[in-house]
């Protein structure tokens, strides 16, 4: 989620339709981890307080405006919280007014009281957003195993407050809720709805619901959060959808982000809840599995950077030549093909943010999820085929899988093991030979020459894709034919790709690749003679390389010897003799 | 990002130091079309102080090859850090515009 401005898009009182008396005052910011929404709640018995968020102003500004309140009608103060995450709650505990029960009643789901009491920093995600707390007192337990079903119970608080309280599970789906009243006015219900957290809950006023962060509950990075539950989750989201639909809920308040008419809620709800559908066995995320993913993402959003930059610069020059040629029609739609102004800030906001990290507190998950967001909106601009029409394929598959490999590391999703048998030399060749020859040859140029559409289309490839090494000496040498490893071959084209385009980007103009086996390893070796700068940059590319060749299924080391750089990737060799006749490579 | 320029021989040579992103691409290009505006048709950027460069800064890059290629202009860029001459080479641009690895050699070939 992008940080947000810490200014509040809407804070103006509005009534509560279906709940006569009732008022509603919603702070709502833009998207980000670090605070949530918040909702001011009153009626003529009680101001409710839904969620004050995880920034000290903002609980600043909510306590001025319950100040407002409470000098037009003293009543009691509730603080419902919608789940105990820190950024829902950890704002208020600078100040004595919230923290201290003859002011204000914080109510939480049983689990999540039960976290805050305790001083939890698993459950809170204290630990996970680096934001300690201090443990605190909640005055009532919601969905308390004490309170028995259809029975009433009346409470009273140090704040002067009585409720009644009642228990049924006569909601929809048999969705467990409790109803209080606060006296003669609207009473609230709240609903117990986990999945995002086991203490999640909605709450109900009039025709109004508040979810917590239901909706982004299967989002990438969010899902798998410690206490998420992909079972409960689902159930919920069903649940909620009845619930809206019974109840004739007019409108939606998530824990972050705008309001929602309760029609497109619908819609999202069903969304998330099929993507929730697909999240078996993702894994967990915590500070440990965070602090990788923070890693991949810095060295992936750098390889992203690098590749979104060269396809839009490719479009670019392949506009300029065709504009050269009087081709002004082509060269506008080359160039329409990538919304380069779109990326360069996308990127921007990205790099601006990991700036503003490495010079403040490091966060890794809001580092992981930015970058998360950042390739959800890179995927969704990305047209694979039009592009690789013109410009390298391998480019464009490259950045393709540059994209999935973080959103499957994000999701938590275990990659499946692509290895397989096959040999390195074709492999090997293939590569070469695919950067070394055009991608039309002369003589289909000119066999298109009468069919304006096939020549268009040549015409574009053979500006946009000219072979990478096409001006270089390059030396192939191999000791074994075959050379049999288990690797995933797709990575390792790109690996193999990824190594020449950098000698070559950066001054190579003469390249040795060797392959060999030892023991019970190969080893491809590629030297090329590119200077050798060591800056930052180059170790963090190096980094990136070396995360690519274990997914390819091997090791990479990067040295320099004589002048020039040393990539040596070594696999598993797999021997031909010990191979059924059947499995053999021919 | 900072821009300086200097005007030698009759050449213009602009130094550009820092980032060439989203926000300091259009001072780029302003630096440019004030040279071209006041008649200097000779530019020389000095890119040894550019870590980075954006689509962006690739685009006024382009667009100052196409207004200065009548003849008599000159048009270059030297002193290319690694990672600015691998998105130059791979994105096509050393073929449209000269690429040298010095200021002083790009002087003496003008």
């Amino acid at each position: 989620m992008p940080p947000g401005d810490g200014k509040p898009d809407s804070i103006e009182w509005q009534p509560v339709p279906g709940a006569p008396g009732a008022a509603l005052y919603p702070l709502i910011r833009k998207i980000d981890a670090i605070s949530s929404n918040s909702y001011i709640l009153t009626t003529p018995d009680v101001i409710i307080l839904i969620d004050p968020g995880g920034l000290p102003e903002q609980a600043e500004h909510l306590l001025r405006v319950i100040g407002t309140c409470r000098a037009e009608n003293n009543r009691p103060l509730f603080v419902f919280l919608t789940h105990a995450h820190t950024d829902h709650f950890v704002g208020i505990q600078a100040d004595p007014v919230f923290t201290h029960p003859d002011t204000a009643v914080f109510a939480v789901q049983q689990a999540g009281a039960c976290a805050l009491e305790s001083g939890d920093t698993t459950v809170t995600q204290s630990d996970l957003m680096q934001v300690p707390f201090f443990p605190m007192k909640v005055g009532l337990h919601l969905f308390s195993g004490e309170r028995h079903d259809l029975c009433s119970e009346d409470m009273s608080f140090p704040n002067g407050a009585r409720i009644t309280i009642t228990r049924d599970k006569t909601g929809p789906a048999g969705l467990p809720r409790e109803r209080i009243e606060f006296g003669p006015g609207p009473a609230l219900t709240v609903y117990h709805t986990p999945g995002h957290s086991p203490d999640s809950i909605c709450l109900q006023i009039g025709e109004l619901l508040f979810t917590g962060d239901l909706l982004f509950a299967a989002s990438p990075g969010i899902a798998g959060l410690t206490g998420w539950s992909q079972e409960t989750l689902i159930y919920s989201l069903g649940a909620v959808e009845m619930l809206i639909v019974k109840e004739g809920i007019q409108l939606v308040f998530s824990g972050h982000g705008r309001v929602i008419p309760a029609t497109d809620a619908l819609r999202m709800l069903r969304a998330v809840r099929a993507d929730a559908c697909g999240l078996a066995n993702i894994a967990e995320m915590e500070p440990d599995r965070a602090a990788r993913t923070a890693a991949f993402a810095g060295d992936c959003m750098e390889q992203v950077n690098e590749l979104f930059t060269i396809m839009s610069g490719r479009l670019q020059y392949v506009s300029f030549i065709l504009d050269e040629l009087g081709e002004s029609g082509m060269a506008d739609q080359s160039s329409a093909l990538i919304r380069g102004d779109m990326i360069d800030e996308l990127l921007e906001a990205f790099h601006n943010f990991a700036e503003e990290q490495r010079h403040g507190q490091d966060v890794p998950i809001h580092r992981v999820l930015k970058a998360g967001q950042v390739i959800a909106k890179l995927e969704r601009t990305f047209n694979r085929d039009e592009l690789s029409a013109i410009i390298n394929p391998s480019l464009v598959r490259r950045a393709g899988r540059l994209l999935s490999d973080y959103t499957t590391m994000l999701r938590g999703f275990t990659p499946p093991n692509e290895c397989s048998d096959c040999d390195l030399n074709a492999l090997t060749g293939a590569v070469v030979t695919g950067l070394t020859v055009p991608p039309f040859t002369d003589d289909e140029v000119l066999s298109s020459a009468d069919d304006d559409v096939a020549f268009s289309r040549i015409l574009l490839a053979r500006i946009g894709t000219p072979p990478l090494l096409a001006d270089v000496e390059v030396t192939v040498l191999s000791e074994d034919d075959p050379l049999l490893v288990c690797i995933d071959p797709e990575h390792f084209t790109d690996l193999l790709t990824y190594i020449l385009e950098d000698q070559v980007g950066t001054g190579a103009d003469r390249i040795e690749i060797s392959a060999r086996r030892s023991d019970r390893t190969a080893i491809v070796t590629v030297a090329g003679n590119a200077p050798s700068p060591g800056t930052p940059q180059e170790r963090r590319t190096w980094r990136f390389l070396q995360g690519l060749a274990e997914r390819a299924g091997g090791s990479l080391t990067v040295n320099e010897r004589e002048g020039m750089h040393q990539f040596e990737f070594t696999a598993p060799a797999v021997y031909q003799t010990l191979l059924k006749p059947e499995h053999r490579v021919k | 990002m900072d821009i300086s320029a200097v005007n030698r021989e009759g050449n213009t040579i602009l130094s550009v130091n820092g980032r060439i992103d989203t926000l300091t691409a259009p001072e780029l290009e302003q630096a440019i079309t004030t040279e071209i505006g006041r008649g200097n048709r000779k530019i020389l950027l000095v890119f040894s102080g550019v870590s980075y460069i954006s689509s962006g800064g690739l685009r006024v890059l382009l667009s100052t090859a196409k207004k200065l290629k009548n003849p008599g202009d000159k048009f270059a860029i030297c002193s290319l850090q690694p990672e600015v001459l691998k998105v130059f080479k791979l994105a096509g641009f050393t073929s449209i515009f000269s690429i040298y690895p010095s200021e002083g050699e790009a002087l003496a070939t003008w």
